[in-house]
């Protein structure tokens, strides 16, 4: 007899035992469905990691072991040699400028231009609003290889420019600020701010860039940081436009120099590896540094009123 | 401070129209309360006063200024919102000085005016935290603040209480009543909770389907409603209304419903030309307010007789539904009742506290019938 007047039956023994069996085939099933979840999670982890692994082992080696047989995965003694090759031997740091240079101008390039598109498209009525949405939506239907001889013939010939566009910072970032995708990113996630934020800012007497400067770009920044991390790590590996558009050793980028490293006849691999372990380093730790900004923007969608 | 002037406003969106032909006059000082169910308007009303929607006829003029095209902040009206809007990013301090800052006043200025809001709201302790770190009362009152610390010519607020818990509201209606008493401020303020309009308002102005039903003070509204929406749009259970016919005795008037034949005070409805308009008009309705009634024994004379169906106490009072003729009504009684359900029972009731709506809806009482409502043709019975 409880204090509120509840009577609570006392347990029958049959009730307890049949309780515990219900427990315990609770407590099987759970155990093979976690266990089929890891098998599957596992696999997809071997496929994430193992080219990267694949490419670790070699960089430590000397080109003549990695053909060894049976092969070797763990080197028996680590060989730093290709990464002073790489440093010594070939303009890899200038290679590594260029793309910082590249990749940094064209998303903080693609930043600007995104988060003010997106905001037009979310905020402000005038009239086309939708219809040009919609074309810059279109536009991620086209495959970027369509594009690369356009762009490339638009470059060599700007207007008073003859040929000067090729080969130059200018010619190689132009083209690639301003993604569809980042515009339509920052334009849903501009719509779930709440409306009366806006309206508000507007009765205290704040313009539309300082509605947008100092009312909305800082909400923005979980959306910010992950369109300005997604587009750095793409441009940082980004082959095809720099292929095209660089025609010296000097303006390379790095992702254009390491392939360059394979020679018609001799490839040292055991470089390229290095190269290629040493290009990817940086976008790694970038990630790690920022990563948990990606759930707080992706959080962020799902939690807004 | 000024008052505010509505003339013929309306609003359409696309077909919809949301605002019907409202006129409307806040005066210097006032606080108007806007009264009506979700989506009859009044926040679109509210909108076009601040300048957050164009009107599409009619005339806004705040003061002596017509505002139909004048920028929102040179309107000079501040706006509290449902969800308080405060910038999720800034502290306390920086939100109320938001308004400040924008216009670029000197910082000594900034400080003296947000100093003064938030003594006001009693925030000083909050000013460095952030909106996200405070409850929903003080998030209202840092709202109240960044709209006082303008020193607008009017307030408007769009349902300001309604995020809060029971309790809150009750406490913040009182604060913002103390406020409105302190400062004076012409305020407009949107609600569809009755006890809101009826604690707060100088005045209310009712409205249904965009159309002004009633303005006038509490009681007014409360006793004298202008037609049936208002009579059972105010007032919780809302009155009850039993449909019938009038017919002229020699004796005076009489209602006759079902189960309801009742003589009526010649207070009620005492103009010849009234009385010949009913007399063509035939079916009404009649109208009792649940704690109009007296409940007397079974088998009285005079009296609408029925049968207890329902009791629902509430504390400090006791709701009946009772059953009479076909038609449910809603009895307010004594808590210390010891009626059960089934009971028989007659219902009493004054003559003179009746309303009689006429086919249109319009009241047909001596007293309402002249209510004229501004921008609403007058009931032409």
């Amino acid at each position: 007899m409880s204090d509120f007047g509840v009577d609570v039956p006392e347990a029958e023994g049959g009730a307890h035992a049949a309780y515990g069996r219900a427990v315990r085939r609770d407590r099987g099933f759970r155990v093979v469905k976690a266990t089929l979840a890891y098998l599957v999670l596992a696999v997809f982890a071997v496929m994430a990691v193992g080219p990267f692994l694949y490419l670790l082992s070699p960089s430590f080696r000397q080109s003549y072991e990695l053909f060894s047989y049976p092969p070797e995965w763990i080197p028996k003694s680590l060989y730093w040699g290709n990464f002073s090759t790489i440093l010594h031997e070939t303009s890899y740091l200038r290679w590594g400028l260029n793309t910082l240079v590249f990749a940094t101008s064209v998303t903080l390039i693609t930043l600007a231009i995104d988060t003010m598109a997106g905001y037009a498209f979310a905020r402000l009525r005038f009239p086309g609003r939708t219809s040009l949405f919609v074309l810059v939506l279109a536009t991620l239907m086209i495959p970027t290889a369509v594009l690369i001889a356009p762009l490339y013939i638009m470059v060599s010939r700007l207007p008073g420019w003859t040929h000067a566009g090729v080969n130059t910072y200018l010619g190689m970032i132009l083209p690639m600020v301003a993604s569809p995708l980042g515009v339509f990113m920052m334009r849903q996630f501009m719509s779930t701010l709440p409306e009366a934020l806006v309206e508000a800012a507007r009765l205290d007497g704040a313009s539309e860039w300082q509605i947008f400067r100092k009312i909305v770009l800082p909400l923005m920044k979980p959306a910010i940081v992950v369109l300005g991390i997604f587009t750095f790590m793409f441009q940082w590996v980004n082959f095809l436009w720099p292929l095209v558009i660089t025609t010296t050793d000097d303006m390379k980028t790095l992702t254009v120099g390491v392939a360059s490293l394979q020679g018609q006849f001799v490839t040292n691999w055991g470089v390229i590896s290095a190269a290629a372990v040493m290009t990817m380093l940086p976008v790694i730790i970038i990630f790690l540094i920022f990563q948990r900004w990606f759930v707080q923007a992706s959080m962020a969608g799902a939690l807004k009123q | 401070m000024a008052d505010i002037l509505i003339k013929h406003l309306v609003k359409r969106f696309g077909k919809v129209e949301a605002v019907s032909d409202v006129s409307l006059k806040i005066e210097d000082g006032e606080f108007l309360v806007l009264l009506g169910p979700s989506g009859c308007g009044k926040s679109t009303i509210l909108r076009m006063v601040a300048g957050l929607e164009d009107a599409t006829s009619g005339e806004i003029v705040i003061g002596d200024r017509l505002v139909n095209f004048v920028d929102p902040v040179k309107r000079n009206v501040a706006m509290v919102f449902q969800n308080y809007a405060l910038y999720p990013h800034m502290t306390v301090y920086k939100n109320i000085a938001f308004p400040l800052s924008i216009a670029k006043r000197p910082k000594g200025e900034i400080e003296a005016a947000v100093s003064r809001a938030a003594g006001i709201l009693a925030l000083e302790e909050l000013l460095e935290r952030l909106p996200g770190e405070l409850s929903g009362g003080q998030r209202q009152r840092v709202a109240l603040a960044r709209a006082i610390v303008r020193e607008p010519q009017a307030f408007l607020m769009d349902e300001p209480l309604s995020n809060l818990d029971a309790q809150l509201r009750l406490q913040t209606r009182l604060e913002l009543i103390q406020l409105h008493q302190r400062l004076g401020i012409t305020t407009m303020y949107v609600t569809h909770d009755q006890v809101e309009a009826m604690t707060m308002g100088s005045r209310i102005a009712v409205m249904s389907e965009g159309v002004l039903q009633q303005v006038g003070t509490p009681q007014e509204v409360y006793r004298r409603p202008a037609n049936v929406f208002v009579a059972t749009f105010l007032g919780a259970p809302p009155m009850n209304l039993i449909h019938g016919a009038l017919e002229s005795t020699p004796g005076g008037w009489r209602f006759r419903g079902e189960n309801v034949d009742v003589p009526l005070s010649t207070d009620v409805l005492s103009s010849p030309e009234l009385q010949h308009e009913i007399e063509a008009r035939g079916d009404v309705r009649f109208g009792l307010r649940p704690e109009h009634f007296r409940i007397d024994a079974a088998g009285e004379e005079g009296g609408i007789p029925g049968s207890v169906q329902f009791l629902e106490p509430v504390g400090s009072d006791l709701y009946l539904t009772v059953e009479a003729g076909g038609t449910s009504l809603q009895v307010r009684t004594d808590p210390d009742s010891t009626l059960q359900a089934g009971d028989n029972v007659t219902l009493h009731f004054d003559p003179w506290r009746v309303h009689v709506f006429g086919a249109d809806g319009h009241n047909l009482r001596r007293d309402t019938a002249a209510i004229a409502v501004p921008g609403v043709p007058a009931p032409t019975v």
